[in-house]
């Protein structure tokens, strides 16, 4: 007995010791500062996650309205409140929602949210992002239920879409840090730029022949810019005119950004007017490089 | 017989009265203009984008302390922005979004908001504080114009060069 009761204890000690470390493990394993600073940085490289904010109200708490011909749905809450947020999911189950569209329990997203596109995003930068929405002040709101309008929105035609019609862009194996290769990086993944500005075939997704093309029927019925380098129809600003607006909202003729653009710019806790000039060019460098396509939006 | 001159001093003096109560009416007029709110609003949010051009271009040349004058017209040119808004001037023409008068003193505040900006910027040029303008000109597209246009106004789907200046 003694020695069983010996063999249990010495079979027991580093299981013992284990638990009693995990506290200091998980300590270890708070992010640096550093870290939250990049999460930050690359929430801004978003827009600020805007669409979870409604203006003027709680940060990242959701609740914004969105209309589609399937019905309407309403942002989420990713604040880090345990109970209506995102407080309870793992890193991995955050990362899998935002670049897979898949929630913990498997349902999926609407891809009203574009996971189709930050599929593009490399995982550090995820990484990075999780720890920073993870520090935002937690927010009790519960999220609003969806109203699917379409028979078999989400069981057939929605997965039939994502397989068929959807384009999905890479991740890179790590993060360009200069050059064209950033600001692709940064245009297509990152600051889902096409999401507005590329125009929609008729089942809806974004048609990437023509790539940043402007979309005569964008987001709260406005006509988005094409932003392609086209002589005539596209966007002729200089790099350092487009670098400038995407830090100051100021165009060349003395305009001033507003609408959804305005809100990216300014974004919430950050915004493309905090990405440093070096990617703020980076972008513009990347503009004058893709496809000009002829296509003039409005009259 | 000596009524007569004072007959007709009296009725010389009551159309010189009606003449200057007539030139004070038509003064009092709000319209600049057309009297069309959409093509004079326009009108002047034109001036006010030259003025913003010209105040980021002074700053750029090396000369923040030159823009009080394009700072002083920004500042009056916002007192207008309320009055050129009339309930109902919400055409396909205009640009200008439904939630105007449906949150009409948020609309009012950011106007005034531009009116207060650009009266610091102007007393900063004033005083000759370059590093001040300069500062207050970084974030003044975003905080004074885009405070406005984000909320209230549907973005132009075409992206217009800079214009030539003299």
């Amino acid at each position: 007995m003694g020695v069983l009761a010996s063999r249990a204890w010495r079979l027991a000690l580093p299981l013992l010791i284990s638990l009693a470390s995990l506290p200091a493990l998980a300590s270890a394993q708070a992010p640096s500062a550093a870290e939250l600073a990049r999460g930050k940085y690359v929430f801004g490289a978003t827009g600020g996650c805007g669409c979870h904010t409604v203006p003027k109200q709680p940060v990242n708490a959701g609740g914004r309205r969105y209309d589609g011909p399937f019905g309407t749905v309403y942002s989420s809450n990713i604040t880090p409140d345990r109970e209506t947020g995102i407080g309870g999911w793992t890193d991995e189950q955050i990362i899998t929602a935002t670049r897979l569209g898949r929630r913990p329990n498997g349902e999926r997203l609407i891809p009203v949210h574009p996971y189709t596109t930050f599929n593009g995003m490399a995982a550090d930068d995820l990484k990075a992002l999780v720890a920073f929405l993870r520090s935002v002040p937690p927010v009790k709101r519960a999220n609003q239920p969806k109203k699917i309008s379409v028979p078999m929105f989400e069981s057939v035609f929605l997965p039939a879409w994502l397989a068929a019609f959807a384009p999905i862009e890479n991740p890179p194996t790590s993060v360009p840090a200069s050059g064209t290769a950033r600001g692709e990086y940064l245009v297509r993944a990152v600051g889902h730029c096409g999401e507005c500005h590329t125009p929609r075939t008729m089942t809806m997704a974004t048609d990437n022949s023509r790539f940043l093309a402007g979309n005569p029927k964008g987001p709260e019925d406005s006509e988005v810019p094409n932003i392609t380098p086209d002589k005539t129809t596209g966007l002729q600003w200089s790099e350092e005119e487009i670098a400038d607006y995407l830090g100051s909202g100021n165009k060349p003729d003395g305009d001033v950004a507003g609408g959804l653009m305005g809100e990216v710019i300014e974004g919430t806790l950050s915004g493309y007017k905090d990405l440093s000039k070096a990617d703020r060019l980076a972008i513009a460098r990347y503009l004058k490089t893709i496809p000009p396509i002829k296509n003039k939006i409005g009259k | 017989m000596k009524l007569r001159p004072m007959r007709t001093a009296v009725i010389l003096g009551g159309l010189v009265a009606l003449a200057a109560v007539g030139c004070a009416t038509t003064a009092k007029s709000p319209t600049i203009g057309t009297g069309d709110p959409v093509a004079d609003r326009q009108r002047l949010m034109k001036n006010v984008g030259a003025n913003w051009a010209d105040i980021q271009n002074k700053v750029k040349a090396g000369a923040p302390e030159t823009v009080a004058v394009n700072a002083e017209a920004l500042s009056l040119h916002a007192q207008r922005i309320p009055s050129l808004f009339p309930v109902g001037s919400g055409t396909d023409k205009s640009k200008a979004k439904p939630d105007i008068w449906q949150k009409w003193p948020e609309f009012e505040a950011a106007a005034k908001n531009l009116e207060n900006r650009s009266a610091t910027l102007r007393d900063q040029a004033t005083a000759k504080d370059g590093a001040a303008v300069t500062a207050t000109v970084g974030t003044f597209g975003r905080d004074a114009c885009g405070a406005c246009h984000t909320p209230f106004r549907v973005p132009p789907p075409q992206q217009q060069p800079a214009q030539p200046r003299s």
